[in-house]
């Protein structure tokens, strides 16, 4: 039995093993038994996290800052992008082949891309903005893990983006919002809300168009209902996918 | 270094995968970041190999930081803090646990500072002010440079368990201050 003595007596060691945990004093084992905590333990969590808080805005002041010789970031980059083995999958079209994405394709999303199919080679129109006139852009995203995946085509001629969800497994009631990042490093536009199910096509503002190109990126983020209310992305990106020629 | 909002923005589209911003985040942080390494490691080389290592991982978690929430330039220094205290206790593994024997209901506050611990104010800066200036002091070298209990008891010249006992109660001490 929980005496509510006991219970605070639990709650002070716990504020304190989260408090020696951000201060650094403990020994390497310590430290990864109060990360896996940190993992399955919320309320333990928001410990730490406040802990963390409180000590860096008033300590990291302390640190002062030291250049880097030149050279480290090269090799950061060279491990990072090296490593970033996303866009490659892509292009050998790992993900949209694997088995575990098409398992978990709901039957409405095959039969939306399949009159998708039919109906896309009947398209037609005249160029408008920066794309090839007539010209087709594919980007599949998916986030770690493949909780729900998305394919985007552009028509370079219309300027529309034909969207399929597929498998999509979002719990609380909250918006996933599309981004266009630029390639040129410009800040990420948003290009609106997704559908909750089905496919739809969300039409890109005109003066957005010439920067849908190779070497851009669509990304999918989760926000509040609604959408993000800075403009800024403000949740997880659940999904990122490079733009690449049909 | 650059404004908070700033390296917020940066992280976000860090995280959506913008090798420019990652660029530009290296550019304005890491020379915060390199001096936590430094600090920490009190090695050269070794903190440019933490440095690296560091990058990747924000490369990899910039898509879970949440600019609603936390400050953009601690959540950056809390990973930098996090890998090069890694390293540290890697490097010289510690048998700290051994002789741990404090019991949490040791910890209240000393008698002689109780009556210090009424005055108002919850930022942290003051709750250090509050706490004795040595033990205040070693709450902040074990913060700044990564410090274990057997190091800080050396340099204050205190026993380990005598160290051990100041930190938790500064640590409890701050809490309440802080919650109050």
């Amino acid at each position: 039995m929980t005496t509510p003595d006991q219970s605070e007596n639990d709650r002070s060691r716990d504020q304190l093993l989260a408090g020696e945990y951000v201060l650094g004093v403990l020994p390497l084992d310590q430290r990864r038994r109060v990360e896996d905590r940190i993992v399955r333990d919320a309320a333990f969590a928001a410990m730490v996290m406040r802990w963390q808080d409180n000590l860096s805005s008033d300590l990291d002041a302390e640190y002062g800052e030291e250049r880097p010789p030149k050279g480290v970031y090269a090799r950061i980059e060279k491990r990072v992008f090296a490593q970033n083995g996303f866009g490659n999958e892509l292009a050998r079209g790992g993900w949209w082949n694997s088995l575990l994405l098409w398992r978990g394709l709901s039957f409405a999303s095959i039969a939306l891309l399949v009159t998708y199919a039919s109906l896309s080679t009947g398209w037609i129109g005249g160029p408008v903005g920066g794309s090839a006139p007539g010209k087709q852009l594919v980007a599949e995203m998916s986030g770690e893990g493949n909780a729900f995946g998305l394919r985007a085509r552009y028509d370079g001629a219309s300027g529309r983006l034909q969207l399929t969800p597929v498998a999509a497994t979002t719990a609380e009631r909250r918006s996933l919002e599309l981004w266009l990042v630029p390639g040129s490093g410009e800040e990420a536009i948003s290009l609106g809300i997704l559908p909750e199910s089905g496919s739809d096509t969300i039409e890109v503002p005109a003066g957005h168009r010439k920067r849908v190109e190779n070497g851009a990126s669509f990304a999918v983020s989760l926000e509040p209902l609604g959408g993000s209310p800075t403009g800024h992305r403000t949740g997880p990106v659940l999904a990122v996918g490079k733009i690449r020629d049909l | 270094m650059v404004s908070d909002r700033e390296i917020a923005e940066l992280i976000g589209r860090v995280g959506l995968r913008d090798r420019t911003a990652f660029t530009k985040l290296y550019s304005g942080v890491s020379p915060k970041l390199f001096a936590v390494c430094l600090r920490i490691l009190k090695d050269r080389a070794e903190s440019e190999d933490a440095l690296q290592e560091i990058f990747v991982r924000i490369w990899q978690r910039a898509d879970r930081f949440a600019p609603s929430g936390t400050s953009a330039a601690g959540w950056l220094v809390a990973i930098a803090r996090n890998h090069s205290i890694d390293r540290l206790r890697a490097r010289r593994p510690v048998t700290d646990a051994l002789e741990d024997r404090t019991d949490i209901a040791d910890l209240g506050p000393d008698p002689e500072e109780a009556s210090v611990m009424r005055g108002e104010g919850r930022r942290i800066d003051s709750c250090m002010q509050e706490l004795d200036p040595d033990r205040a002091g070693a709450v902040k070298s074990a913060y700044v440079e990564g410090l274990t209990y057997q190091e800080l008891a050396e340099r204050h010249g205190v026993p380990l368990n005598t160290m051990r006992t100041w930190l938790r109660r500064s640590l409890l001490k701050l809490r309440e201050c802080l919650d109050r």
